[in-house]
């Protein structure tokens, strides 16, 4: 998966590039995110391309929070298209992460 | 005169038109190449079309005044068929059978066609669908959700005189009448498990993981009422895999597996339980009634979020009512929205669900309270389990305040039954979460109250209501008996349509000779049809003259068609062997299906197949008893068997039957009851008077009494009545049963037995008196005619209009919008 990583200060934004994150990519998503939370404790999701995610998918960006978590850092997530706010909302995970409408106000938020 | 001409004409034009349209372009045929079905297809399309346009005037005007809605959430929606109806109810039938003659075609012939819309398994079913017919008809916003099975209730065919399940593929030429609305689809979570976390402010954070997702698709039918004037709908999912699924069959290894994981998903709605009974255990079955709770209140929130902001508005413009416990899963789904979804404090989200849903019960039999294991309800919901968990916490701490050291009530009130597994117990979920409850006749509302639910009737007796049931009389008396319809609409207008009160105007008709005769008249033609039928169906001939004694409804035992029987064997013995026939000869007429795994139902069945093939043998019965059972009951058939009795039997165990509502459509149709002091029953008999009824047996205060250890003692009803000694004997021996010894002494072993909860023995020999007055009277034609009259003049208040306008007015706090 070609996972775009933009360095803004000491905080990574993660352009997600697929449009559906579900069981028949979230292995590669997984993998490819390996090396990106190892190198970074402050990462931003930009979701713009993302129009549909399932437990599978959710299940991976919480796997990511948790292993970032570890070692002092934190995720945000920016950009959710609507249908996928809702699904982080059926199972709660919006309480876990901050979400924000643009990249720029995910990265501002770490400083705060 | 001449313009009025002149519009009929041009109305007629304009739907040959339409149809022609439909022929061409939705089916690519010319009309006169078009099959019968292919022609309902057309027919239906063209009348659908004009529906469509009511139903978009109505949502204008619904979008402009913003009023509160009414959600019925059921899991059965018994139809029956569509066409007829859809054309009485826009008032356009006239000008549909002279188009089609035009055409060349015959409007009945076209709607005897139609496959009934079987989404139900009786009662139920049927009740959701008269309630939605006449919300619409009084121009109250309602609104039906429920499943859109592939599978209706099963097909009956008879077999040597047993029950022959068949599959009712009802949709699989497709159907009409129902609009997919794939913009509306919802996604459904289910299984999976809770990852404890821990949220931003430091509290506790349940986070429903790994969950399978299924596609709830809806499809909307369209629900006229009478008048035209208001058009709803009624909202049906279907259940898709989600598109998962599609990816691993390309992705994953497992091909196989991937397909049977998604006809698994797709099974969901593939078929209606054919049984009111508890299903226990069934998973499927719990999974299915979730589906219809997530996709229904995901919709009722989507739609309440487009023109309103606060949910503190909800409860003023949503109600949300639950017909029996089968939805009683949207307590915790509404507040796991609003809660977990919409971040409502749980205290404000629960006076927002209890303040917008209410329930109505259907049943008094204890084991037919609906319970679910909570290690099911921990696989199949496991985030639902932890706020039923929760809802019950909060509720006992009520409990314990208003009732300080009464453990013993906290235990019977728990919404957890401690068994082996637990047990979520779905009434009293249902009860916490709503701020009205309902019976469906008052004897059913004061049982509901005194035994089933005492506890919570003592805590919130301002919760409790009585609704009587009701039937829409256009279904029931306009389009299935239009002989009898245009009498009275002759007689005394047609005001009764919709204000069916009115029929009090025909009080002084009843002892009128020149209406009687119009009367008997229009009823030996319902008679000299169902006739027809019982002979090219099941081919035995049956004698209009004869008294149409008829029993229609579930073979279920108590509702016992058993005694029933037992009054004909008594009636064909004392004709044999004592040469005494009865006071009139009498055609029998059962129809109703038995559950697939009910196997004493099933023996029902051919007990009254095997009686009667005797019966209808012997040369000596012929004059005086016929037996017939017509296969297959379904709406369509009722509308055509009803208005042909003389008496209708409902004859249930006192205490059992909730309600009843075919007890109303006999009446209506001009039959004469034969019943017990049970449901609605009690209060025919206080609408119509005891001079118009037959009422029999021991009441629900006496059958309780009897069911004391040592107190029933059927041997004693054996031993002191001959009559009922034969025929329990009869039953006992080979004489209905001759190729198959002893088939039926179970029933012998049954009836005798001290454990009979439906003590037929001590009501048989009431019974068979009552039955000897009912022969007796019909000898009196014209008395008879006058009281049946009485019946049909005295039964306004059972209109589903009546019952509906009470939930309304005390329930749901639903106001008619004027056009």
């Amino acid at each position: 998966m070609d996972i775009a990583v933009d360095k803004i200060g000491d905080v990574a934004v993660v352009r997600v590039p697929v449009e559906e994150l579900d069981a028949s990519n979230v292995g590669e998503f997984k993998r490819d995110m390996t090396p990106v939370l190892e190198a970074h404790t402050k990462l931003v999701f930009d979701l713009h391309r993302l129009r549909f995610t399932d437990s599978s998918g959710l299940g991976a960006f919480l796997s990511c929070l948790r292993h970032v978590n570890a070692r002092g850092g934190d995720v945000k997530l920016c950009g959710m298209a609507p249908q996928v706010r809702a699904v982080f909302e059926l199972v709660r995970l919006h309480r876990i992460f901050d979400i924000y409408s643009t990249p720029e106000e995910a990265v501002r938020a770490f400083a705060l | 005169m001449h313009d009025q001409n002149r519009a009929e004409t041009d109305a007629v034009g304009a739907i040959q038109a339409a149809i022609g349209r439909h022929a061409t372009y939705a089916l690519a045929k010319a009309w006169r190449d078009l099959s019968p079905d292919e022609r309902l297809t057309a027919v239906a399309l063209a009348v659908r079309d004009q529906m469509v346009e009511r139903y978009l005037e109505t949502e204008a005007r619904y979008a402009r005044q913003d009023p509160k809605r009414l959600y019925y959430l059921s899991m059965e929606f018994l139809l029956g068929p569509s066409l007829r109806n859809n054309l009485s109810n826009l008032q356009i039938r006239e000008v549909y059978k002279q188009a089609l003659g035009n055409l060349g075609a015959d409007l009945d012939a076209i709607e005897e066609s139609e496959i009934d819309a079987a989404l139900g398994n009786g009662g139920l079913g049927r009740l959701a669908a008269c309630f939605l017919e006449s919300l619409a008809t009084l121009g109250m916003p309602g609104y039906g959700y429920g499943i859109n099975y592939e599978y209706g209730l099963f097909k009956q065919e008879i077999d040597d005189g047993y029950q022959r399940e068949k599959p009712d593929n009802w949709l699989a030429q497709g159907t009409p009448w129902e609009i997919t609305r794939p913009d509306a689809a919802c996604l459904v979570p289910v299984y999976g498990r809770i990852e404890h976390g821990v949220d931003r402010q430091g509290g506790y954070n349940p986070m429903w993981m790994d969950w399978q997702a299924l596609i709830g698709m809806p499809s909307d039918m369209l629900i006229v009422g009478y008048g035209g004037q208001t058009v709803h709908v009624l909202r049906l999912y279907a259940a898709r895999a989600s598109r998962d699924f599609d990816m691993q069959i390309f992705n994953d290894g497992d091909y196989v597996k991937a397909v049977e994981q998604k006809i698994a998903s797709e099974t969901i709605s593939k078929v209606l339980y054919p049984s009111d009974a508890v299903v226990a255990g069934r998973e499927l079955r719990l999974v299915q009634e979730y589906f219809l709770v997530a996709c229904a209140i995901r919709d009722i929130v989507r739609c309440f979020e487009q023109h309103h902001h606060s949910f503190r508005e909800f409860p003023a413009r949503v109600a949300v009512h639950l017909n029996d416990t089968h939805p009683a899963l949207t307590v915790a789904e509404l507040m796991r929205l609003l809660v977990d979804e919409k971040n409502l404090p749980w205290e404000e989200a629960w006076a927002i669900t209890q303040a917008t849903v209410s329930f109505t019960n259907h049943t008094l039999a204890p084991e037919a309270l609906e319970q679910w294991s909570v290690p099911l309800l921990e696989h199949v919901l496991p985030r639902h389990l932890q706020i039923i968990y929760e809802i019950n916490r909060r509720f006992l701490a009520q409990v314990v305040v208003a009732y300080p050291g009464d453990t013993e009530r906290l235990r019977r009130m728990s919404l957890i039954e401690e068994s082996t597994p637990q047990q979520v117990r779905m009434t009293h979920l249902a009860l916490v979460g709503s701020h009205a409850i309902n019976g469906v006749s008052a004897l059913h509302t004061r049982l509901l109250q005194t035994a089933l639910v005492p506890d919570f009737y003592q805590l919130w007796p301002a919760r409790f209501h009585t609704k009587t049931n009701g039937i829409t009389p256009r279904r029931w008396l306009l389009q299935a008996n239009p002989g009898l319809a245009a009498l009275i609409c002759a007689t005394i207008g047609d005001g009764w349509l919709t204000e069916l009160a009115h029929l009090r105007g025909l009080e002084p008709w009843a002892a009128d000779a020149g209406f009687q005769a119009e009367f008997r008249r229009i009823k030996r033609s319902n008679k000299e049809k169902l006739a027809r039928i019982i002979r090219d169906s099941v081919h035995v001939i049956a004698d209009p003259e004869a008294l149409f004694d008829i029993q229609v409804k579930r073979i279920h035992a108590y509702k016992r068609q058993l005694l029933n029987v037992m009054h004909i064997v008594h009636a064909y013995l004392t004709l044999i062997e004592d040469g005494q026939p009865p006071p009139v000869p009498r055609t029998y007429v059962f129809a109703g299906k038995a559950a697939p795994g009910y196997w004493e139902a099933k023996q029902i069945i051919k007990l009254i197949h095997n009686v009667g093939r005797v019966i209808n043998n012997d040369a000596r019965a012929r004059a005086w008893i016929t037996v017939a059972f017509l296969p297959d009951y379904r709406v369509s058939l009722a509308e055509k068997i009803i208005p042909a009795a003389d008496l209708s039997e409902q004859i249930s165990t006192a205490g059992t039957e909730a309600s009843g509502t075919s007890n109303m459509k006999f009446a209506l149709n001009g039959a004469l009851t034969m019943g017990t002091l049970d449901g609605a029953t009690i209060e025919i008999l206080e609408a119509v008077g005891a001079e118009n009824i037959f009422i029999f047996g021991l009441t629900a205060g006496d059958v309780q009494a009897l069911r004391t250890p040592g107190a029933y003692r059927p041997r004693d009803y054996y031993e002191r009545d001959p009559r009922v000694k034969r025929v329990a004997e009869a039953l006992r021996s080979s004489v209905f049963c001759p190729h198959e010894p002893d088939l039926f002494a179970w029933i012998y072993r049954a009836i005798l037995d001290a454990h009979d909860a439906h003590v037929h023995l001590a009501d048989l020999p009431a019974y068979l008196a009552a039955q000897d007055q009912a022969g007796a009277a019909f000898k009196d034609q014209a008395g008879w005619a006058r009281r049946a009259i009485l019946n049909v003049a005295r039964i306004g208040t059972f209109s589903s209009d009546r019952t509906v306008a009470e939930y309304a007015r005390d329930i749901w706090d639903l106001q008619r919008v004027v056009v």
